[in-house]
């Protein structure tokens, strides 16, 4: 085919401007395959993380802030806390210090809005177990510090949505229905291993006995809660009203209708802080976010430079070589070559340089995302506690008023909630997808049409009879 | 040139054979053609008059500068006058539209230049069958006209060689045979030898006369060479863009 003959004969001729052209389109093209490749790391790692702080098949978590206590009543529940009084208390208590309460019909409510697949509440509690000085007095030297568990009632049955739809079971059993009103809990791994408990052993929460059934194991990125019993359970102990929750886990019905479900819950409880994986994501810090940050906005705006300068490069070069070759093509048309014909010759040869740079771009692009792979720092996100509150437990006893907001106030804010943030070293590969190869040829042969339409736009202007005078 | 060539000329007859009151190839009524110099304008050409029987062979000669280029561009449709006709046949090529006087090039009008103007990427068939591209022949029959014309002008040998690999004269050879493969009705040559030494000179005008001769060629050939002009049927000079037979001088 003549068309080919005349492309690679005049590829071969001018194959060092070839390669320049090939190489810079190939650099543009790499560097997209680099920083897209980072990016989807990165994004798959923040995913890791959010997916572990949120739970598989959770996609919003809708919690109250807790009413401020005119003063704590020692009986647990929402926002309570104990009283000074003048003698040692021993205070063992199921509060919700940092949540208030949402009614079962606003759980029911959320369940019934459009594109919401389902909707489940649970409690996320504090069991304080402290001595308390009398009247306020200062700590003595044999102050010990109140004793802080983390308990969660979750919803029974299986494959409830709630905060233990990401679990992992590592052993024993789930929660069934017939467990809903039963003194039996799950532990999280980590605490059983710290307390030396197995199935079988019994924990006591608020100073009533119950039975390990199973322990389980969270994704890496949580901060779990230590023990979680049936939310009847939960409710009863905390003091609630029945069908009280401070937690709502909504599934929406596709990732799209995530936005649009928050939004709708947002009017429905105004009051409400709605959390999604785009709020959550908000709430990672550490280097996870500083390399999500360079990934999406440094490296996207280098790839763009780089694409830009490659195809200026590419067209800049392509003009050159048409106006070199104005008597070569002056002579064609002499011969009756059309115009459009000569433009198509010389696009094809641009599009030849174009399939060069993208077989260079996508050799570069997997070097490039290797190295990254290979070189990057181990990466750590700091993430929230479990529930994800502002102020956290300690804060929250502090605002509570009695002796907590007194004296030892402040040490308890530190001690109670030590793990407000913590920091989950995050795995990190720089994938190359399949769509990111497409895209990047799809680049690179755009590129060298827009170079190769420059080169025919000129080739069309020209008037045979002064390309036929012009001494190239 | 041959007694009986020389007699034809002399009688006003093409040495071809052709009839002198055959139809026209060209008619060029009052065409101009200017050029902007500065604040000047040059005349390219100026109210050319002129009537080029098929079949002839006519030689315009004149100093650098006066025109003869311009005037075989205007011939070929690869400029257009500003004002005046070019009737090739029965059309006016100053009135078609660029794309119809691309078709007609492609068709019925060869050009030969001074420099040859081969694509120096493209072998010697490679070149010639450039010419063939706008015509929509086959491939096999592309190759098989690609050869006959490399044969007729004595390079049949040297197909796949590159015009770097080239003589002059085997270079402008290719380009006759590139000019020439279509069939054309015209054949448009501006200073053809006018880059070779006095034999290749010779060996190419020799080549013309006689494909002129057996294809019964129209053709116009632009030379500074006398000896070159005599040989052709009939002599014009330019002279500041005017056109005047040699005969009238």
């Amino acid at each position: 085919m003549f068309f080919l003959t005349y492309l690679r004969r005049e590829l071969r001729q001018r194959m060092r401007q070839a390669i320049v052209i090939a190489a810079g389109l190939g650099l543009g093209i790499g560097l997209v395959i680099t920083v897209t490749a980072l990016s989807s790391g990165v994004r798959t790692a923040e995913g890791k993380v959010l997916g572990s702080l949120y739970g598989v098949g959770t996609d919003i978590t809708v919690t109250t802030p807790a009413k401020p206590a005119s003063g704590a009543n020692g009986s647990g529940g929402f926002g309570g806390g104990p009283t000074p009084k003048p003698y040692v208390q021993h205070t063992d208590i199921l509060t919700s210090p940092t949540q208030g309460p949402i009614a079962s019909s606003e759980v029911a409510a959320i369940s019934r809005l459009h594109d919401v697949a389902a909707a489940s509440g649970g409690l996320t509690l504090t069991e304080i177990k402290a001595t308390l000085p009398a009247d306020n007095q200062p700590p003595t030297g044999a102050f010990q510090p109140p004793v802080l568990l983390s308990v969660v009632g979750a919803p029974v049955g299986r494959g409830a949505l709630g905060p233990l739809t990401a679990a992992h079971r590592k052993s024993g059993r789930e929660f069934t229905a017939a467990d809903a009103s039963a003194d039996v809990a799950v532990l999280d791994s980590g605490y059983a291993t710290a307390h030396h408990l197995a199935v079988g052993s019994v924990v006591t929460v608020a100073r009533r006995p119950f039975t390990v059934i199973g322990i389980v194991t969270q994704p890496q990125g949580s901060s779990p809660p230590s023990i979680y019993i049936p939310l009847a359970r939960a409710q009863a102990l905390a003091n609630l009203g029945a069908g009280k929750v401070n937690t709502v886990y909504v599934e929406a019905a596709s990732a799209a209708a995530v936005g649009k479900v928050s939004r709708e819950i947002s009017r429905q409880m105004p009051s409400a802080t709605v959390t999604n994986s785009g709020t959550l994501a908000k709430s990672v810090a550490g280097s996870l976010k500083t390399t999500s940050k360079l990934a999406t906005t440094f490296g996207t705006w280098l790839a763009v430079l780089a694409l830009l300068a490659a195809f200026a490069v590419a067209s800049l070069l392509t003009l050159a070589a048409v106006a070199r070759r104005i008597r070569e093509f002056g002579t064609l048309k002499a011969l009756g070559w059309r115009s459009s014909r000569i433009s198509i010759q010389v696009i094809g040869e641009t599009i030849a340089m174009g399939i060069a740079g993208a077989a260079l771009g996508v050799a570069i692009g997997f070097t490039g995302a290797l190295l990254a792979s290979k070189a990057a720092p181990s990466l750590t996100a700091t993430v929230q506690t479990y529930n994800a509150s502002k102020g956290g437990v300690g804060g929250q006893l502090g605002r509570a008023g009695g002796i907590f907001n007194g004296t030892i106030g402040g040490p308890v804010t530190t001690f109670a909630n030590p793990n407000a943030t913590h920091v989950v070293p995050v795995p990190f590969s720089a994938p190359i997808t399949g769509g990111a190869i497409v895209l990047a040829v799809a680049l690179s042969l755009g590129g060298a049409l827009v170079a190769g339409s420059f080169g025919g736009w000129q080739v069309t202007r020209l008037r045979p009879a002064e390309a036929l005078a012009s001494a190239g | 040139m041959s007694n009986e060539t020389t007699s034809a000329v002399q009688n006003g007859l093409p040495p071809n054979g052709s009839d002198p009151q055959a139809s026209a190839a060209y008619t060029l009524t009052g065409v101009t053609k200017t050029y902007q110099k500065g604040r000047r304008t040059i005349f390219a050409l100026r109210d050319v008059n002129l009537t080029i029987p098929e079949g002839e062979w006519l030689a315009v000669q004149g100093r650098t500068g006066h025109g003869k280029t311009t005037l075989l561009q205007v011939l070929g449709g690869l400029d257009q006058p500003d004002s005046g006709s070019v009737v090739f046949g029965d059309r006016d090529l100053s009135q078609l539209r660029e794309t119809q006087v691309t078709k007609i090039r492609a068709t019925s009008i060869g050009f030969i230049f001074q420099t040859f103007n081969l694509v120096a990427t493209l072998s010697a068939a490679e070149n010639v069958e450039a010419a063939l591209i706008p015509l929509g022949v086959t491939s096999a029959k592309r190759r098989q006209l690609v050869t006959a014309a490399l044969d007729s002008v004595g390079l049949a040998d040297r197909a796949r060689h590159l015009p770097s690999e080239l003589s002059g004269g085997q270079q402008q050879r290719v380009a006759i045979a590139r000019a020439l493969v279509k069939e054309p009705r015209v054949l448009l040559a501006d200073e053809p030898t006018g880059n070779l030494d006095q034999d290749t000179r010779d060996d190419i005008i020799g080549l013309l006369e006689k494909l002129w001769r057996d294809r019964q060629l129209t053709l116009v050939l632009v030379t500074h060479d006398s000896s070159v002009a005599r040989r052709a049927q009939r002599v014009a000079i330019m002279i500041k863009g005017q056109l005047k037979m040699a005969d009238r001088l």
